[in-house]
């Protein structure tokens, strides 16, 4: 004859779990706060509208710095490959470079 | 805090799209470019002096004549060298070289259009000068 399964520990120390968190008479209010702060947030476009001048400023100045400096790289890029090939151009006629090692 | 972001990350790709539209419109024309790109030296040589047909093809051909005489000059200085000649004979050699060269230059600005000739020798004779400094050679090109 089998003899009844004894109760899992573990099922009874969770059956007999309970948990009473401590209320929190604030709990209700602060969540509506920041409801309210999250609707209040002003949006990117309220933001631009707010800072238009310093934002177009500072597009404005980007904008030059990075046409400023695409400018002076390309004119280095143009620099050095001229100078790369004049330096060819003319050690290729140059008998003293042709019969260095 | 967010919105401040996204203006900083709008301002930043600003910035690069105006430095890449800059970088790549900017500088030497696409045929130049390409002609530097790929070593090139005549086709440079026709964009950046305006070389017409005529010219180049008379500049082409004396440049092809004085191959052979810097590959006579090239040839007795390496003899020069390999019986150990003395250093006065060394450097009269290299002194004919660039005398050579230097009236090749000439002749080659002679058949440029006017005033072009004159930067062409702005550019190429201070060149045959880097041989005295072979470590560091001018990467600067003036005019």
């Amino acid at each position: 004859m089998n003899s009844p399964p004894r109760p899992d520990p573990l099922s009874r120390a969770l059956a007999d779990w309970r948990l009473t968190p401590p209320r929190n008479p604030q709990f209700r209010t602060a969540v509506w706060a920041r409801l309210d702060a999250a609707r209040s947030a002003p949006t990117w476009t309220g933001y631009l509208r707010a800072h238009g001048a310093l934002v177009a400023g500072a597009l404005m100045a980007a904008m030059v710095l990075g046409a400023w400096s695409g400018h002076a790289r390309a004119h280095e890029r143009d620099t050095a490959a001229r100078a790369a090939l004049v330096a060819d151009y003319v050690h290729g006629l140059d008998a003293r470079w042709m019969r260095l090692p | 805090m967010k919105n401040l972001l996204l203006t900083f990350a709008i301002v930043m790709a600003a910035c690069a799209l105006s430095f890449g539209v800059f970088y790549a419109a900017s500088g030497a024309p696409a045929e130049v470019r390409r002609a530097a790109r790929e070593r090139d030296a005549m086709a440079w040589m026709r964009l950046e002096f305006k070389l017409d047909d005529a010219q180049f093809a008379a500049i082409k051909r004396l440049h092809e004549d004085y191959r052979d005489v810097c590959a006579g000059h090239c040839a007795a200085i390496m003899a020069a060298e390999r019986r150990q000649a003395p250093p006065a004979e060394v450097a009269a050699l290299e002194k004919t070289c660039v005398e050579a060269m230097t009236t090749h230059f000439k002749r080659v600005a002679a058949l440029m259009p006017p005033g072009q000739g004159g930067r062409y020798l702005a550019i190429v004779l201070p060149r045959i000068a880097d041989f005295d400094h072979r470590g560091a050679p001018n990467v600067q090109v003036r005019p």
